[in-house]
């Protein structure tokens, strides 16, 4: 096969697992005899259930329009939690054996304890980090959150988890944020051009998959990307910022990249945020997991955590200077608590540093496509000749 | 009838409907010592007095045996709203970049902190500021903080807020923020004050404050007043053993009192000083119900439906809905908010060594627990006050006061409760919607008319 097209095959078979995660967990469930635990979103180290024997999968936003759903959460929660529930109520939730969740997004929080009641046999269980970074308690109580998941874990799937098996999972996904920060690395210096929707689909789909296989085929990707030519963009180059817990949709991708843009670098959770930081090394593993937690939010600072000592504008800021972005587009889910709260610190750096940028609310309805393509375009046009207009957004 | 009748609160240009919220007249008492509260934090800073600003759970009296003066986030928005004095500081958080769906007291106490930051700067006193619009004069009184304590249960909302009014001071002070886990239930054993979670979660929760009080100590020079800790706390406790007695003898067909009485005494309970002061208010509101059954008088005149109010209080419209509500005869006896907080378990509270006991009560934020938590002390307390219908303010902007409502309604509608939603807000007026609030309100009625028929 050629090259190309041996690209666009691991990323076209990548983007079908992502976009049916249940598909593919009932495969591996029959091939391994394994336990599928469904996990939620941000901060969850999925090493830990690899570490059981199980296969964690985070828990992907479904495209289907809400309808039962709406009797168990009101309609003014972010789509993500919405579409969470509405699985539950409509049977999607039935390929796992288990939910997990640590974070406490008010909204999150809520979902869950509406799935717990809509499938009393399903195992649901919250272990709560604390989200403030900055106290001496916080650190204990996350390593002993950790212990009470591991607990769990073993009794769901009947076996102890060793240290040295948690170390072994730690390692194999060390191993594959490596590989995806690799091809973020290729794309911010101008050496390939995969689109937005490509990108999402080697992130996303190495949340649902075994860690090992996604990595073979990473490694595989990797290798074509870096035997081709380099693909430097005369385009408008972007930074695209925000959209928690999960992914935009591709549609939205291909209609900012027809606007003769170039995405260079973004810190979305299906993206950047999700593989920004391995589990550093440390002898006992739940200290390692527990040291990952607070490392995360040093590398690429994140509003549903509160430490005073980092902010995700100044980090913006410097990654826009790195990777040379010309403006962000700040994609928000509509009704997503923490990002509307700390969306104007973010604008007003924006101002200080002259950086133009455009605040897009994306809907689980749906986008008006045509409508926000405007707004790109007047984005750009401003990047391109600043002098217009300076305020898009 | 002896006891005057209070007039509702209309928003501008509604119809006024007739007055026949028979309001408790002891509850303007605790309407004058908040003023005096606030009128006097006003003037913190000519007192050379040390301000925090913090948000969520009442450790006022922790504040107060540290020998500083508390500003509470939320108390003062909600103040706002009741007021409709809320549209200056929601225009200088709009300004400033918030989306209208973001937490409305947030935006507002927020919009509150950019106003107060302005003033500041002016150095200049806001009463004779030329220019400043009347309205903007109390969202802008605020004193500016010294130091900021976070101390939010059941809402990752209300612990980030803090994090953006630190940012908004220029992460120039010092801030101290308190977690609190919510009541799950992971576990078989867990439930409302029991189970291994309640224990781990209340030490955890009173460790922090120990640390709290250090912090307090170190930043403020203050040897901490543990002697005035525990006489405070004395009192509260007195206070809020009144307020529960109060309470429970709502239990009395016609009520004495409705929940629009017990909101009108949230703010004593939740934020001012523990004294004799707090428990002659909470005496009082006693006596006037033991008076008003004594005497036969009734919150409506004409009781013919008992209801429970589930949800954050919709500050803006609290004597409209009062009268709303009794236009129908419809008594609204109980409520999650009124009942399930506040110092509401005070058996809780060692008075010589009060700490977890604390930490316990910040742990019960109404807002922090789970659906099946929910459901004990809602359904509970439908049970005791003699309930038919559950009214669940759908709260836009407050997921912490809307998780687990649609599920509780389910857990209702089995028990043989109606349940109605309507839309509001707990600070933004542009929310609330008249008249689904009307005829879903008359559609509920009419069920309960239709189940009593089939009973009887
Ligand atoms: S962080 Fe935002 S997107 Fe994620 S669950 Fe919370 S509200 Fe939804
Ligand atoms: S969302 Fe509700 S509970 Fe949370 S901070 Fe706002 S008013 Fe408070």
């Amino acid at each position: 096969m050629e090259q190309a097209a041996e690209i666009e095959e691991i990323i076209g078979s990548l983007a079908r697992i992502a976009e049916c995660p249940s598909d593919y967990a009932a495969d591996w469930e029959s091939r391994t005899g394994g336990k599928v635990v469904g996990i939620l979103p941000m901060n969850f180290p999925a090493e830990i259930v690899h570490a059981a024997g199980a296969l964690p999968v985070i828990v992907q936003e479904d495209d289907a329009a809400i309808s039962y759903g709406r009797s168990l959460l009101h309609e003014f929660y972010c789509g993500y939690t919405r579409s969470l529930v509405d699985q539950a109520a409509t049977g999607k939730l039935a390929c796992y054996d288990g939910i997990f969740l640590v974070d406490h997004c008010v909204a999150l929080l809520g979902a869950v304890d509406a799935i717990r009641f809509e499938l009393p046999d399903t195992p649901v269980f919250l272990a709560q980090f604390t989200a403030s970074m900055d106290e001496t308690t916080t650190r204990p109580q996350i390593a002993g959150r950790i212990g009470e998941l591991r607990q769990r874990l073993e009794e769901l799937c009947g076996e102890p988890i060793t240290d040295d098996a948690i170390h072994r999972s730690i390692a194999a996904y060390n191993r594959n944020r490596g590989l995806l920060r690799r091809v973020y690395e290729m794309r911010r210096a101008g050496r390939i051009a995969l689109s937005g929707r490509q990108m999402q689909a080697l992130v996303k789909s190495a949340m649902v998959m075994d860690v090992e296989e996604h990595s073979a085929r990473m490694a595989r990707l990797l290798s074509l990307l870096e035997a081709q030519p380099p693909a430097p963009s005369a385009k408008v180059k972007l930074h695209l910022s925000g959209h928690f817990c999960h992914a935009p949709r591709p549609e939205l991708f291909d209609m900012i990249e027809s606007c003769d843009v170039t995405v260079v670098d973004d810190d979305i959770y299906t993206g950047y945020r999700f593989i920004s930081t391995d589990v550093p090394d440390h002898a006992d593993p739940v200290e390692a997991l527990t040291g990952w937690y607070f490392a995360r939010n040093n590398n690429v600072p994140c509003s549903t955590r509160a430490q005073k000592t980092v902010d995700w504008e100044s980090y913006l800021g410097q990654a826009l200077e790195n990777t040379g972005a010309q403006g962000v587009i700040v994609l928000v889910p509509k009704f997503c608590e923490p990002h509307m709260l700390y969306y104007p610190e973010l604008r007003k750096e924006f101002h200080r540093r002259g950086i133009p940028h455009l605040l897009i609310e994306t809907e689980h309805e749906g986008l008006a496509l045509e409508m926000l393509k405007t707004r790109v375009e007047a984005l750009v046009e401003v990047i391109r000749r600043p002098a217009v207009i300076r305020e898009p957004a | 009838m002896s006891v005057t009748t209070e007039s509702a609160n209309h928003g501008p240009g509604a119809p006024r409907p007739a007055p026949r919220a028979n309001r408790l007249v002891s509850t303007r008492a605790g309407g004058e010592m908040v003023r005096n509260y606030w009128d006097n934090l006003f003037t913190a800073r000519e007192r050379g007095a040390t301000v925090v600003w913090y948000n969520g759970a009442a450790i006022n009296p922790i504040l107060q045996a540290a020998g500083v003066e508390w500003c509470h986030g939320e108390a003062f928005g909600a103040r706002l709203a009741a007021m409709h004095l809320e549209e200056p500081a929601q225009q200088e958080g709009e300004a400033y970049g918030y989306i209208n769906e973001l937490c409305s007291y947030a935006r507002t106490t927020l919009g509150c902190a950019l106003l107060t930051r302005k003033e500041a700067s002016r150095r200049v006193e806001v009463d004779q500021a030329p220019g400043v619009p009347d309205k903007e004069v109390l969202a802008a009184r605020l004193p500016p903080p010294d130091l900021f304590v976070n101390a939010y249960a059941g809402c990752s909302t209300g612990q980030q807020w803090d994090e953006i009014s630190y940012r908004l001071f220029d992460k120039q002070l010092p801030f101290f923020k308190v977690s609190y886990p919510l009541l799950w239930g992971n576990k078989p054993d867990a439930g409302y004050l029991r189970g291994e979670e309640w224990d781990n979660a209340s030490k955890y929760v009173a460790g922090q404050l120990y640390n709290l009080i250090e912090f307090l100590e170190h930043q403020t020079g203050n040897k901490f007043d543990w002697e005035g800790l525990r006489e405070s706390m004395h009192y509260i406790k007195r206070a809020a053993q009144l307020r529960l007695d109060a309470l429970e003898l709502c239990k009395a067909r016609p009520t004495p009192a409705v929940f629009w009485d017990w909101v009108a005494s949230i703010a004593p309970i939740n934020f001012l000083p523990g004294n004799q002061a707090l428990v002659d208010y909470f005496q009082g509101v006693k006596t006037e119900i033991e008076q008003r059954l004594e005497q036969g008088v009734s919150a409506l005149p004409n009781e013919r439906y008992r209801l429970a109010f589930d949800g954050i209080m919709n500050w803006n419209k609290v004597g409209w809905l009062a009268n709303k509500f009794a236009e129908h005869d419809a008594a609204v006896v109980c409520g999650r908010y009124t009942h399930n907080s506040f110092w509401h378990e005070p058996q809780l509270i060692d008075e010589d060594d009060p700490i977890l006991g604390m930490a316990q009560h910040y742990l019960l934020c109404p807002f922090n627990h789970s659906a099946q938590n929910l459901a004990e002390q809602v359904l509970g307390d439908c049970e005791t006050y003699g309930i038919e219908g559950i009214v669940f303010h759908a709260t836009r902007t407050c997921r912490s006061a809307t998780n687990g409502q649609l599920v509780l309604a389910k857990m209702a509608q089995q028990r043989g409760l109606q349940t109605m939603f309507f839309e509001g807000d707990v600070a933004d007026e542009s929310f609330y919607k008249d008249e689904i609030l009307q005829s879903r309100l008359e559609a509920m009625l009419e069920t309960i008319d239709v189940q009593r028929t089939r009973l009887s």
